[in-house]
């Protein structure tokens, strides 16, 4: 199995869109955000939210881009071909969203450089450590939505379910605009979407917290649901792949 | 310890069915370890779904398939079978010899990559990826994947389809090659003559069916060894199924085509009868062969719809 983690990493990163879109938008998005417009007080506090969204919403880029992987692969006949060999198809499952997993690290390192090294943004070393690998291992629900989407979908729709996915959770859980500026009704759901509450991971850190129960409740129920969504689909696409 | 052996390959009663239509309607096949075997037939005669079911793919509706005397999944497991599949596009961002390292690795005993590539012809493009190669490239590249883990049973659907002459030729000595080492070969074509040529044994479906197993020398004669053809002349088409030999009769216009395993005697009886006419005498082609075989009528009663149609 790692040989095949190992072939698939390089596979994405070998993916040009993936290394433009995937690492330099939320890059770009985040450097955009913090310094158009924004020469009020709180600038600082902005910059250490946004840059955690950013790199949240970098990392859910990176592990739903995984499905469009998988997406292709079924076209290509190439889940068939692994069917044919030794490797079983759990670890194929779970070789993937292990791959699909380390493709997310430097979503977030990206952003979170950009933080630090343009805007300026100052935390503890113990910070950075525990935003990072928070981030990283809170995509997986990401990458298993992702998995489940390319089991089931082909290419064309995965890549507008894809966009679709992202564009909204991204959007209603707060990661490109704060929740404090959505009506009541929307924040209080938005609450307990599943981006908005990965993201709150590297927040709370951010303010020098553990994350709280609710957030990690939450968010292991989602990993439950997403989870069980990639085994159904991927036992569907057994029958025809 | 040959006779205790279990077969390469057993299918035993196979059905499957999708939705309405019986694509396998009672498999029986038995290959023997070190045999290349081609599976012969036309689309959708069952081929696929033939290779499909013996690779732990898909399951029998009944029956049962048993590969080195396991179940297909259990055997594909333990890495005895490699497959070049229909339908495989190249794997994009993977250079040759990265895909085929890895497509080795997962099996237990693999040949070294540089063997599996030599053996297929990639040495000089072991490091251009996949994508960028041509399409008989690419195709060199799906062998080299099927035998990366050198295993004991190799399956090829529909190998040279998309190949050219050339290619075709490089191709099935690569593939003698792999047989030669004593490995289990078994192909699925849709013509006679690649069957013929590179293959000890032919299988030929129809519908789902077995129609004919044997050497190609026996396929051949079954159906029909040669063909003898004269010009009618207004005669009667009558009574010529009946000719020594004689095994189907066709009419087209005014000229008889009769298929025969004794065409000495054929014309013979024809001469007396003073049927000679333009008399023609040729060796069945293959395809000729493989059309009679496969063909959903039987000989006689293509003789019968024969002498209907000239009454109407």
């Amino acid at each position: 199995m790692p040989g095949y983690i190992l072939l698939e990493i390089r596979r994405t990163f070998r993916d040009a869109s993936f290394v433009v879109f995937g690492i330099g938008m939320p890059v770009l998005m985040y450097l955009l955000f913090t310094n158009i417009g924004s020469g009020d007080g709180d600038s600082a506090e902005w910059k250490t939210a946004s840059m955690v969204g950013m790199a949240a919403y970098g990392a859910l880029g990176a592990s739903l881009g995984t499905g469009m992987g998988v997406a292709a692969d079924k076209t290509a006949g190439w889940l068939r071909q692994l069917r044919v060999t030794p490797l079983a198809p759990s670890r194929v499952v779970t070789g993937r969203a292990v791959s699909g997993s380390a493709t997310v690290l430097p979503a977030i390192a990206a952003v979170l450089a950009a933080g630090a090294f343009v805007n300026g943004v100052r935390l503890d070393a113990w910070q950075w450590a525990a935003l990072t690998v928070l981030l990283w291992a809170g995509a997986l629900p990401f990458t298993l939505l992702g998995l489940g989407n390319g089991y089931r979908l082909g290419p064309q729709a995965m890549g507008v379910v894809n966009t679709a996915c992202l564009m909204g959770l991204a959007v209603i859980g707060g990661l490109w605009f704060p929740l404090s500026a959505f009506p009541g009704w929307l924040a209080s759901i938005a609450a307990y979407t599943p981006a908005h509450r990965f993201a709150d991971l590297g927040w709370a850190v951010s303010h020098g917290s553990a994350p709280g129960l609710g957030t990690v409740s939450v968010l292991g129920a989602w990993l439950l649901a997403f989870g069980s969504y990639a085994v159904v689909s991927y036992r569907r696409s057994a029958r025809t792949v | 310890m040959t006779q205790t052996a279990p077969s390469a390959v057993r299918f035993h009663g196979v059905v499957k069915t999708f939705g309405t239509v019986r694509a396998l309607d009672r498999i029986d096949l038995d290959i023997r370890r070190g045999e290349t075997v081609a599976l012969l037939g036309r689309n959708g005669a069952g081929k696929s779904t033939t290779i499909g079911l013996l690779l732990g793919l898909d399951e029998p509706d009944a029956g049962e398939v048993r590969l080195f005397g396991q179940a297909p999944e259990r055997a594909v497991r333990a890495g005895l079978a490699g497959a070049m599949l229909q339908e495989g596009q190249p794997i994009p961002r993977v250079t040759v010899r990265e895909l085929v390292a890895f497509v080795g690795s997962t099996y237990p005993r693999p040949m070294p990559a540089a063997e599996a590539l030599a053996l297929a012809g990639l040495t000089e493009f072991a490091d251009r990826r996949v994508d960028r190669l041509s399409g008989g490239q690419a195709q060199r590249v799906r062998f080299a994947v099927a035998i990366a883990g050198a295993p004991a049973l190799l399956v090829l659907d529909e190998p040279t389809a998309a190949l050219d002459v050339e290619a075709r030729r490089a191709f099935w000595d690569a593939m003698r090659a792999y047989a030669a080492r004593g490995n289990t070969v078994l192909f699925s074509t849709h013509y006679m003559e690649e069957a013929d040529d590179n293959a000890d044994r032919i299988v030929v479906v129809d519908q789902g069916r077995v129609v004919a197993d044997g050497p190609g020398e026996r396929i051949k004669r079954a159906a029909g060894g040669s063909l003898v053809s004269f010009d009618l002349a207004g005669g009667p088409s009558a009574g010529l199924a009946a000719l020594p030999g004689v095994v189907a009769v066709e009419v087209r216009g005014d000229r008889a085509r009769l298929r025969t395993d004794d065409p000495d005697a054929t014309v013979v009886e024809l001469a007396r009868l003073g049927a000679v006419r333009g008399l023609e005498v040729a060796p069945a082609s293959l395809e000729d062969a493989f059309l009679s075989l496969t063909s959903t009528v039987t000989p006689t009663s293509t003789a019968t719809s024969v002498r209907e149609s000239e009454t109407v």
